[in-house]
């Protein structure tokens, strides 16, 4: 059984079809990149698949569960994880308390409990922040983690957003443009990330544009066109097919 | 050093009545009167930031939560004989019930309609206590709220009615500051920073909108029900749209979103406006004069100045260790 899949998803925007029918499928461990020119639908699928846009048609099935429709806190707790193509973090929090804010809802704490700061809360809270500073320790941000987000370089604050993401160890990581408009020195460093998320065994559904990066580290790519599914393989073979080439240069 | 001056401070505030006596032996009940307006407006301007400095919802609804509470005790106390110590607590719940009832769908608006729909209700509530002659009296008022009264324990002077808001004060700073720090207070500010964010982040905005919206309604009703029992009297004019107003200028006067600045705002709001009582004629004018010369000055309130004055304070002591 696929650890992801949806059948038949399509979404339309007054008559427009963004989504068109889509099957996709990610097997558990998999690291899959999601290509295709602008507007052929990438950031809307995302959008369906996490509960931020509702599907007009087909299914979306996690862990064997149908999760079509969800609300997107639900689908966050369930285990899908996901970066935003513009860069999302909570500017006004610390780095740190911007992660520890991706893990509460995963911890058991009571309202009374909180109040009188029950050693079991002082517990959890100790524990919470010590795996935000290693996890920003990974993503070399270890030294800032009591700057306020909003004072993060670009890269930064993307590399913060992707530690966010990670926090909650979620089993299926949607990542939307992770190498957009980032230096190359940051994209290296990116991509040294995803690799070794895969290392782990974790599974990534990647959005990308810069083709160094899906070609890269893709073990399998799909592409979209006009909200449908053109092609999917290996990368070498994708990036050879006519059908891709002709989406991406005309004919 | 910190505890001392929190002891310190703490000491300071009960024994007020005594220092007043000392200090202003003529006027210390005209004193206690402003402090005890002082401690009850801070409470309720507290409740009111949780709902719009920590989720952002800019409701304008708080005077029908606080009137709820208010004409609760009042009418249960006069008419049904009930004893403050159930009547208080009906008028907490009955505020935070109506707040939940209202808050459903109040948050399927946003922005600019909640406000609108919050106001609507706070204008609804008042029309029904103006008109409702039967039930609330109407411009005849509730009269007669006898005073609170907890087994032996009679609240009837002005400094037990002092300590009594002092009391409600302390609880309810104790309630905001666990509901505004660690991990309620971060997702309190996710939803407000972020809510597409905060959904990713497996936070429920709803919920937390919600939790903010009741638990602030509650509080006001309690507030609006004490207010009541030192007062005597309740008139539909208290659940006016002004009381909103009143609250916004103390929490962005004093500093959203923060514990100190919306007790200075407040403190600032009630005592300013007797403090200039000496200059009669133009009491007014300086007052929305200095209001103006703050909003423009230090746009993130008196809280903002302090911050700044505090840590100018210590960066020339800091360069020279």
């Amino acid at each position: 059984m696929a650890l992801f899949e949806t059948r038949g998803l399509t979404k339309r925007f007054l008559g427009v079809t963004a989504v068109d029918a889509v099957d996709l499928t990610v097997e558990a461990g998999e690291l899959v990149s999601l290509i295709g020119p602008n507007g052929s639908g990438k950031t809307t699928l995302f959008n369906c698949v996490t509960g931020y846009l509702a599907p007009d048609e087909g299914r979306v099935t996690f862990q064997g569960r149908d999760v079509t429709g969800v609300a997107a806190h639900r689908i966050a707790r369930l285990g899908i994880g996901r970066t935003f193509q513009l860069v999302s973090v909570f500017p006004r929090l610390s780095a740190l308390e911007n992660l520890l804010t991706f893990l509460q809802q995963h911890q058991e704490e009571s309202l009374v409990g909180r109040l009188v700061r029950a050693p079991r809360v002082r517990r959890l809270e100790a524990a919470a922040v010590e795996r935000a500073r290693s996890l920003l320790d990974s993503v070399g941000l270890g030294a800032r983690a009591e700057a306020p987000a909003g004072t993060l370089s670009y890269g930064q604050r993307k590399l913060l957003a992707f530690a966010a993401a990670l926090m909650p160890d979620p089993d299926l990581l949607l990542l939307d443009e992770p190498a957009a408009a980032v230096n190359p020195t940051m994209i290296e460093q990116m991509k040294a990330q995803i690799r070794a998320l895969h290392r782990q065994g974790k599974t990534v559904l990647l959005v990308e544009h810069n083709m160094d990066v899906v070609m890269d580290i893709s073990q399998r790519v799909i592409v979209l066109d006009h909200g449908q599914k053109i092609a999917e393989g290996p990368p070498e073979v994708v990036r050879r097919d006519p059908k891709v080439v002709e989406a991406y240069f005309g004919r | 050093m910190r505890a001392t001056r929190w002891v310190l401070g703490s000491a300071a505030l009960v024994a007020v009545p005594w220092i007043a006596a000392a200090v202003v032996p003529g006027q210390q009940r005209y004193v206690l009167h402003v402090l005890i307006f002082t401690v009850l407006y801070g409470a309720l301007a507290l409740s009111y930031d949780l709902v719009v400095g920590h989720v952002g919802s800019l409701s304008l609804a708080h005077p029908a939560f606080f009137g709820l509470g208010a004409y609760t005790l009042a009418l249960l106390a006069t008419e049904a004989r009930w004893p403050f110590a159930f009547a208080l607590p009906a008028g907490i719940a009955l505020a935070a019930v109506v707040a939940l009832a209202v808050g459903v769908p109040m948050f399927r608006l946003t922005e600019h309609s909640f406000a609108m729909g919050t106001l609507g209700f706070a204008i609804a509530t008042q029309v029904v206590a103006t008109n409702w002659v039967d039930f609330t009296h109407g411009p005849l008022c509730v009269t007669g709220i006898p005073k609170p009264q907890v087994g032996a324990l009679r609240i009837a002077t002005l400094p037990a009615f002092y300590w009594m808001g002092l009391g409600a004060l302390a609880l309810v700073a104790l309630l905001y500051r666990g509901l505004t720090t660690f991990r309620l207070g971060r997702a309190f500010h996710a939803v407000r920073d972020n809510e597409t964010l905060a959904a990713a982040a497996s936070i429920d905005p709803l919920r937390y909108r919600m939790l903010a919206f009741v638990i602030g309604g509650g509080v006001a009703g309690g507030i609006g029900a004490l207010y009541v029992s030192y007062v005597g009297v309740l008139c539909p004019g208290e659940l006016t749209v002004s009381l909103s107003v009143n609250l916004l200028v103390m929490v962005f006067l004093g500093g959203v979103g923060s514990l100190r600045g919306v007790l200075v705002g407040a403190a600032a709001f009630t005592a300013l406006p007797e403090i200039l009582r000496m200059a009669p004629t133009w009491r007014m004018v300086i007052y929305g004069l200095l209001l103006l010369v703050i909003v423009i000055r230090a746009p993130d309130g008196l809280e903002g100045l302090m911050r700044r004055a505090s840590s100018r304070r210590r960066r020339p002591a800091s360069s020279g260790a």
